[in-house]
């Protein structure tokens, strides 16, 4: 199996995002999942972006699908706004054929032509789906009991369902199973399913930050070991947004820590924390890093 | 916007009069990719429950949609209250109607850019990725980083093939319009 891989612009150059790149490609790498980086990967031109010009972003999106489509290969991203802006372009091409013409036209200014033959995946989606719950458990090399999270599945990977062709997004199940599968214990609790506020930041900080201190104080009321997300801008939103938070509201005891989705699998793996990247994060996060070793030490380590 | 908790009325503050009003604004708007469920909304207003922006402020999506529907036109598209929708698409996911909220604010913010009104951090966001060909650029620090975890490289983006894109598209006559007179919201 082979993927093409875009990253995205956050994933690849944020501090605390950049162990969701060493763990996905750790994790890609154990599965045996081969990958290449799509050549030059440009801006995907996400709701931001398209809400300044939806055609123009279209095409910008495109850029990327059309390198992919050269190779042959589908597209693979552990970003949700990179994976929401990719299925918007197939979508639109599938349904308005006007639109698909005049992207073409854009394209082919830039020597580039697109003809929506690739199909763009989320991460965890293709972990659940192609490589499945199985095959994941197998390749575990310790056990991750022991701590129980709230797993984040954020907006843009699933919303709306008609676009992303998931999975309903009101309860999803599938990332729950795959973790609960090797262990980890997923806490169902309230405001888990709601939106972080994340794509309000640098337009509307002060709304980002009343919607992120709820989400904060939802994940804190569940006593969490931490919570695990699959969407860069929750991550940066719960990791590098919780401090402000705490000094805003005053909050004294809020120390929760944020692991992307891939990270908790790669520690599975038997890949150290530094490695993937998790001493990066601005929330610490050896709290629960020491508690899944502990868990090990009692006869965690899979035989 | 105001703090749910500090509002105490929603009763606008002066009647709309017949010169407000463009009867053929929602029409316009309906012949927009994205745009084509608005006719069908019933003002029901399940948009502005599952609001994650209504939870914390006193916007509303449905009174957005009635003020469209009604043809609030010149309103709605200055109005700082079309930047503030968070893009989570629970509206859009709810919807009975399949009016598809989150993509007419798509259509109506494309609309307000045209005319000169738009959030000023997405308009430096564009600026970013015009020169960089990413929202956020590759620093010698980003670089020093990825060795520390042996990640390859990133290389880097293919700035000409992204600018030739924009132009073709005529990005560059909208971020014109766009910060002609900027606002900040």
């Amino acid at each position: 199996m082979k993927m093409a891989m875009a990253w995205g612009c956050l994933v690849p150059t944020r501090r605390s995002l950049i162990g969701y790149e060493a763990a996905t490609r750790k994790v890609l790498n154990h599965l045996g999942v081969e990958t290449v980086d799509i050549p030059n990967e440009t801006c995907c031109a996400p709701f931001w972006m398209q809400s300044l010009d939806f055609t123009t972003s279209l095409a910008m999106a495109a850029r990327n699908l059309a390198k992919a489509e050269e190779m042959g290969l589908d597209l693979l991203t552990p970003c949700s706004g990179c994976f929401h802006s990719y299925m918007r372009v197939n979508h639109t091409y599938e349904n308005h054929p006007k639109m698909r013409e005049k992207v073409n036209d854009i394209l082919a200014k830039a020597n580039l032509r697109y003809d929506g033959n690739v199909e763009p995946r989320h991460v965890v989606d293709f972990l659940y789906q192609d490589i499945g719950v199985n095959a994941i458990k197998e390749s575990m090399k310790i056990d991750l009991g022991e701590i129980e999270i709230g797993l984040r599945y954020g907006c843009h990977m699933l919303k709306p369902s008609d676009l992303l062709n998931i999975e309903y997004s009101e309860r999803p199940r599938f990332g729950d199973e795959l973790l609960e599968a090797v262990g980890v214990r997923c806490k169902e609790y309230t405001g888990r399913y709601r939106c972080c506020g994340g794509l309000l930041r640098g337009t509307q900080d002060d709304v980002a930050d009343y919607i992120l201190h709820d989400r904060l104080m939802d994940a804190k009321n569940a006593n969490l070991d931490g919570l695990v997300t699959v969407c860069s801008l929750c991550h940066i939103q719960h990791d590098m947004g919780q401090k402000s938070i705490k000094r805003k509201f005053g909050i004294e005891d809020l120390e929760i820590p944020i692991l992307h989705f891939p990270q908790l699998l790669a520690l599975g793996f038997g890949y150290s924390a530094e490695e993937i990247g998790l001493n990066l994060h601005t929330v610490k996060t050896d709290g629960i890093v020491a508690k899944i070793i502990a868990g090990t030490s009692k006869g965690g380590i899979k035989k | 916007m105001e703090r749910a908790e500090d509002v105490k009325s929603y009763k606008p503050d002066q009647p709309i009069q017949d010169s407000d009003v463009r009867s053929d604004f929602k029409y316009e708007v309906a012949e927009h990719v994205g745009a084509e469920g608005l006719l069908r909304c019933l003002k029901c207003g399940a948009c502005s429950g599952g609001c994650p922006v209504a939870a914390v402020t006193d916007y509303r999506a449905r009174k957005v949609l009635g003020d469209v529907l009604l043809g609030l036109k010149d309103q709605v598209l200055s109005s700082d209250t079309l930047w503030l929708c968070a893009a989570c698409f629970t509206c859009e996911e709810r919807c009975v109607q399949e009016v598809n909220f989150t993509d007419v604010v798509t259509v109506l913010r494309n609309m307000a850019v045209r005319e000169g009104f738009a959030a000023e951090g997405y308009v430096e966001m564009a600026k970013r990725v015009i020169q960089f060909g990413r929202v956020s650029p590759i620093t010698r620090q980003v670089e020093r980083m990825r060795e520390n975890l042996n990640l390859p490289p990133l290389q880097e983006p293919a700035i000409e093939e992204l600018r030739a894109i924009m132009e073709s598209a005529g990005f560059p006559e909208i971020m014109e319009a766009a910060t002609r007179r900027l606002k900040t919201v």
